[in-house]
C-alpha cells in the first residue's frame, strides 16, 4: 500500500471519528432536552467548534502519521538492507512520500466528487427549508454533507489508486 | 466512426534489458513515485507527455519504443 493510500485511510478515519463525535455530542444534547429545537446559536457554535476541532485533530493526526511512517520506513530499510546511513534513510522517506502528476490528478477527481456531495447537501438543505423544516435542520444537513463529502473523497482516492485512471 | 486509442507500453521489457532495473529505481530517475510507475506499467494510468518523455529518457530510447498506440474503430457508435 502506497503512502497516498495510507494517508487517505488516515483522513477517512479522522473524518469519521469527528463526524461521529459531533453526532454523539450535538444530538445527545438535543435528545436530553438541554437545547431548544430552534436554538440556532447553540448549533452554530457547536458546528464552529467541531470545524476547529476537526482541523486541529487532522493536523495532529497527520503529524503523528508522518512520524510513524518515517520510523517504519527507517526500520524496514535498516532490517532489509542493514542500512543505517541517515542520508539514505532520508532519501527513502522522501521517495516514498513524493507527490507526482498521478497523485494530483487523483486529488482533483476526488475533490470534485467531495464537492459534488457537499453541493448536493446544500441543495438538500434548501429543499428542507422549502418543506418547512427549521434552519437547524438545514445547518445540520450542510455540516453532515460536507463531512460525508470529505470522507467519501478519501474512498474515491483509494478507488482510483486501486483501479487506475486516464486523463480523459 | 469514433476511434479508441489503446496505449500500451514496453516498460517491463525495457527494465529487463536495463540490468533488471527496479520500479523504484525507474521511479527515482523519472521523478515520480513507485506507485505511478506501477500504474503506468500495468496500463492503469496513461502518463502525461512530459512523464512519457522522461521515462523514455531514462532508458535512452525514443518515446515510440516505450509507448505504442493501437487505434480501434468502435462500430455501432456515432
Amino acid at each position: 500500500m502506497s503512502y497516498q493510500e495510507k494517508r487517505s485511510i488516515v483522513s477517512i478515519i479522522t473524518g469519521s471519528i469527528i463526524l461521529a463525535a459531533y453526532c454523539i455530542y450535538a444530538f445527545g444534547k438535543y435528545q436530553s432536552g438541554l437545547v431548544a429545537p430552534d436554538d440556532l446559536k447553540f448549533w452554530a457554535s457547536t458546528i464552529l467548534k467541531f470545524i476547529g476541532i476537526g482541523i486541529v485533530a487532522f493536523i495532529i493526526i497527520l503529524i503523528i502519521f508522518h512520524i510513524m511512517l518515517s520510523v517504519s520506513i527507517a526500520v524496514s530499510q535498516a532490517v532489509k538492507d542493514g542500512n543505517y546511513d541517515d542520508k539514505e534513510i532520508e532519501k527513502a522517506i522522501k521517495v516514498d512520500m513524493i507527490e507526482d502528476e498521478m497523485d494530483k490528478l487523483i486529488e482533483l477527481k476526488s475533490l470534485r466528487f467531495g464537492f459534488s456531495v457537499a453541493g448536493f447537501g446544500f441543495i438538500a438543505g434548501l429543499v428542507a427549508l422549502i418543506f418547512n423544516f427549521s434552519a437547524v435542520v438545514m445547518l445540520n444537513i450542510l455540516f453532515i454533507s460536507f463531512s460525508v463529502g470529505s470522507i467519501l473523497e478519501g474512498f474515491v482516492k483509494i478507488f482510483y489508486y486501486r483501479r487506475g485512471l486516464s486523463h480523459a | 466512426m469514433p476511434k479508441k486509442y489503446i496505449i500500451s507500453n514496453n516498460i517491463r521489457t525495457l527494465r529487463f534489458f536495463a540490468n533488471e532495473m527496479t520500479q523504484q529505481d525507474l521511479a527515482e530517475k523519472a521523478g515520480v513515485s513507485r506507485q505511478t510507475i506501477l500504474a503506468v506499467e500495468a496500463g492503469k494510468y496513461s502518463p502525461s507527455l512530459e512523464l512519457a518523455f522522461r521515462i523514455a529518457d531514462v532508458f535512452g530510447v525514443p518515446i515510440g519504443e516505450v509507448f505504442t498506440c493501437e487505434v480501434k474503430v468502435e462500430e455501432g457508435k456515432k
